[in-house]
């Protein structure tokens, strides 16, 4: 029989073999990693049983790296040279780092750039992209080893509301530890992968996810194997973190802080709230006081972050044109989603019970090993595709320094997007093209992400050329920009690496801000357009005069000098009522003169010359 | 000029306002099934890339006939008008007199509960206005009565604008 067995070369072999690939979940606190066993999809635990990795780093004396529970004992003993959290560092300017609330004992390393920050440690200066990278190297040996072969790809989770810049670093990170990134996946949706496959194949799912310090919540639509996002929303500040912070406030005040460190009473808040998830109250001792505290208190005492995360899901649910009683499941994500208050605020707001079958510190590595199973090409008769969608909105920065928004918010992706742009100046050859992302309209509101210049435009009038930008998000969610000069085909692109970080505020306040401020917002608007229309009106007049001063009438300029003056004069101060009135008596003192020099010019076209100058 | 890819034939849809939303939405997931960069993840860059395009074409595509304006605005498109460029003449001027005066009454909504009782009638009635003129849309369509159809087409666009605004002025309301 062997015989008859011909295989045409370059085709596949008759049995495919089992290609070996994983899903990671790279935490804030903890990471995992998840791979097809036999039938099921199972996190992979390290020798001693454990599937949790802590996700610190510490670089010991005499050149060892240590990750995990190891690194976690050095934590308190040699903080400067264990790293706790890179995960929130990624993608964040050193400024931006200074702002945050977490604690970082570290030293920053002086020589590099604002927008790479770096830490010193004593093997040397590293930033969030290699200590990524150095769990990430764990997780894979443990992989391997388990697996008995080499991994052909990963797919590594990140939250939905990460942006460009967090999204580019996680990928870096994992290249540089030696894997083949097939996919960024949303950490909501990999848990909702996790739960689709069991669950009925239709229906509208509700992912909550609320971590350490970071909260996503997504609407997702199941037909037929199609997971479609229909919206996201989240913030990147908004965590268990938040509700022992308020705990501990309150325990100060209680106790006393006396010979009590801070960290001892954060500490004793984390306890007292994981320990609230089993018993209806407990007791305990605080600087030798004895006190007592049940879930009512401590649930009415962290109300305010539950709220906020309420907000978001009544908005995302909005986003998606759905209704609380149109949501068929709601799956948990996150060991925050434990505590009680936050399981019975979920339910009462969707008036259903959520799924909480499969455990919340590894539902997301999970689906992560569902779908690099399927993107790796191993046939499963579970076969889906994920539709996933754009957190933020993706713009160009135009004059008046506002965002046009070119790819919307909650976008399916992989997209591609063109608009055109055209010249502010007479004779202006190059333009700066500035990449936004936000939800605000003005420039200084929303987070710059790159920015380039396309050259070798022709020498044309102002509002002549034609410049097309085309925006394109893969499906990992990365952008890259193209410029484009039609007539001539003049061209710039970037990826989008980014080179600046947020000056101080987060992606959820500037969505806040966004819809506080949509009123301001378009007064801005309006203000800097008439700015705008004054200023090309002015350029506009100026070159006129200088080209045909032969067509001005006898004390015709002197009046336009003085609109012009005028003009200029509340420029930067006026109203944009001010500026259009004073935009339109220049227009009026200016109209003769203007008529006058079309004539002449459409006198001219009419003998062969062109008509560009009027 | 760039020409104008066909959406409807895309999906194999007939070229109709009133589109199947069921049928589009089946046939565009049919379509990803098939195109999606997900489908190529572990083969070369040329082939993902490729995948990429197309997945995003179908994206496009989809995002256009799913909303009324975007269907709209790709009917005019495919029968050669161009709604980018607009003129006066394509704007009446009641229709104008007409919109500021429903635009006045959002930004004079009161603060509050109260305002979200003025903007509810506001919005039923908008709504209304958009589905009557959508029917006249089809009908200068039907009749290729194309400068009718734009004009109406821009009263769409106003009236939709004019939607959205009264939902975010809902939203600040209700406080999201």
């Amino acid at each position: 029989m062997a015989l008859l067995q011909i295989q045409e070369p370059g085709g596949k072999p008759a049995r495919p073999k089992h290609r070996l690939a994983v899903g990671i979940d790279l935490g804030t606190t903890n990471s995992l990693v998840s791979a097809r066993c036999g039938l099921k999809v199972e996190s992979l635990p390290d020798e001693t049983g454990e599937c949790l990795l802590p996700s610190i780093v510490h670089y010991a004396d005499g050149g060892q790296v240590y990750v995990g529970k190891r690194a976690k004992a050095m934590a308190l003993v040699d903080p400067a040279n264990t790293i706790v959290s890179a995960k929130r560092m990624l993608g964040k300017s050193l400024s931006e780092l200074r702002t945050l609330d977490h604690y970082m004992p570290y030293e920053f390393d002086a020589t590099r750039d604002d927008t790479a920050p770096s830490i010193m440690t004593r093997a040397g200066s590293k930033d969030p992209i290699s200590v990524s990278a150095e769990i990430l190297k764990v997780l894979k040996a443990r992989a391997e080893e388990t697996l008995n072969g080499r991994l052909e790809g990963a797919v590594i989770t990140v939250p939905a509301y990460f942006n460009d810049a967090q999204r580019q670093q996680t990928k870096d990170a994992a290249e540089e530890a030696g894997l083949n990134v097939l996919r960024l996946l949303n950490e909501p949706t990999a848990a909702a992968v996790a739960y689709g496959l069991d669950t009925a194949d239709q229906g509208n799912i509700v992912v909550f996810d609320l971590g350490g310090g970071t909260f996503d919540v997504s609407v997702l639509s199941l037909t037929r194997g199609v997971f479609e996002v229909l919206a996201t929303g989240g913030d990147t500040n908004l965590g268990g973190d938040d509700f022992d912070r308020l705990f501990a406030e309150w325990l100060k005040h209680q106790a006393g802080a006396d010979g009590l460190s801070e960290g001892e009473i954060m500490q004793c808040a984390n306890e007292i709230k994981h320990r609230l998830s089993e018993e209806e109250a407990v007791e305990f001792t605080l600087a030798s006081q004895a006190m007592t505290v049940t879930r009512e208190q401590f649930a009415a005492l962290t109300s305010e972050p539950l709220e906020r995360a309420m907000r978001i899901c009544r908005r995302s649910l909005r986003d998606a044109k759905l209704t609380n009683e149109e949501i068929d499941n709601i799956v948990l994500v996150g060991g925050s989603t434990r505590m009680p208050a936050v399981r019975v605020a979920v339910a009462e707001f969707f008036g259903r019970e959520p799924l909480t079958s499969i455990d919340p510190d590894k539902v997301v590595a999970v689906g992560a090993g569902i779908q690099a199973d399927v993107l790796i090409g191993n046939k499963s008769e579970n076969d889906f595709l994920l539709l996933d969608v754009t957190p933020l909105s993706l713009g160009i920065e135009t004059m008046g320094e506002l965002v046009e928004k070119i790819i919307p918010r909650n976008t399916t992706i992989p997209v591609s997007r063109a608009q055109e742009f055209t010249t502010f100046k007479d004779g202006q050859t190059a333009m700066a093209l500035h990449v936004m992302q936000g939800e605000r309209e003005s420039v200084a509101d929303c987070r710059s992400l790159a920015r380039f210049t396309l050259r070798g435009i022709p020498a044309m009038v102002a509002g002549a050329a034609k410049i097309r930008v085309t925006f394109q998000v893969d499906a990992d969610g990365l952008l890259s920009v193209s410029a484009e000069e039609t007539l001539t085909g003049a061209k710039a692109e970037i990826q989008v690496k980014p080179s600046y970080g947020l000056e101080a505020d987060t992606i959820k306040s500037m969505l806040q801000e966004s819809q506080e401020h949509a009123r301001e917002d378009m007064e801005l608007r309006s203000l800097r357009e008439a700015k705008v229309d004054a200023i090309q009106l002015i350029d506009a007049i100026a070159g006129a005069v200088v080209a045909d001063p032969e067509l001005l009438e006898e004390g015709e300029e002197a009046r336009i000098n003085e609109a012009v003056a005028k003009l200029i004069a509340v420029l930067d101060e006026g109203s944009s009522a001010q500026l259009t009135k004073l935009t339109q008596s220049l227009n009026e003192v200016s109209g003769d003169f203007a008529a006058r020099r079309m004539d002449a010019h459409i006198g001219r076209a009419l003998q062969g010359e062109r008509i560009d100058g009027v | 000029m760039r020409s104008t890819q066909d959406f409807f034939s895309l999906f194999s849809l007939p070229h109709d306002f009133d589109i199947e939303l069921k049928t589009l939405n089946a046939r565009f997931r049919e379509l990803q099934v098939e195109s999606h960069p997900d489908r190529v993840a572990a083969e070369d860059e040329a082939t993902k890339l490729a995948a990429v395009q197309r997945s995003s074409l179908l994206n496009d595509a989809y995002a256009t006939l799913k909303s009324p304006l975007g269907r709209a605005a790709h009917l005019l498109a495919l029968a050669g008008v161009s709604v980018d460029e607009v003129s006066q003449a394509d704007l009446d001027r009641e229709v104008l007199f007409e919109q500021m005066q429903l635009r006045e009454a959002v930004a004079e909504a009161p603060e509050g509960d109260d305002g979200l009782a003025v903007l509810e009638p506001l919005k039923k009635e908008i709504a209304a206005r958009i589905h009557q003129r959508e029917q006249n849309f089809v009908q200068s369509l039907t009749a290729e009565d194309l400068g009718v159809a734009k004009r109406v087409f821009h009263e769409l666009q106003f009236l939709h604008k004019l939607f959205q605004e009264i939902e975010t002025s809902e939203e600040q309301r209700l406080a999201y």
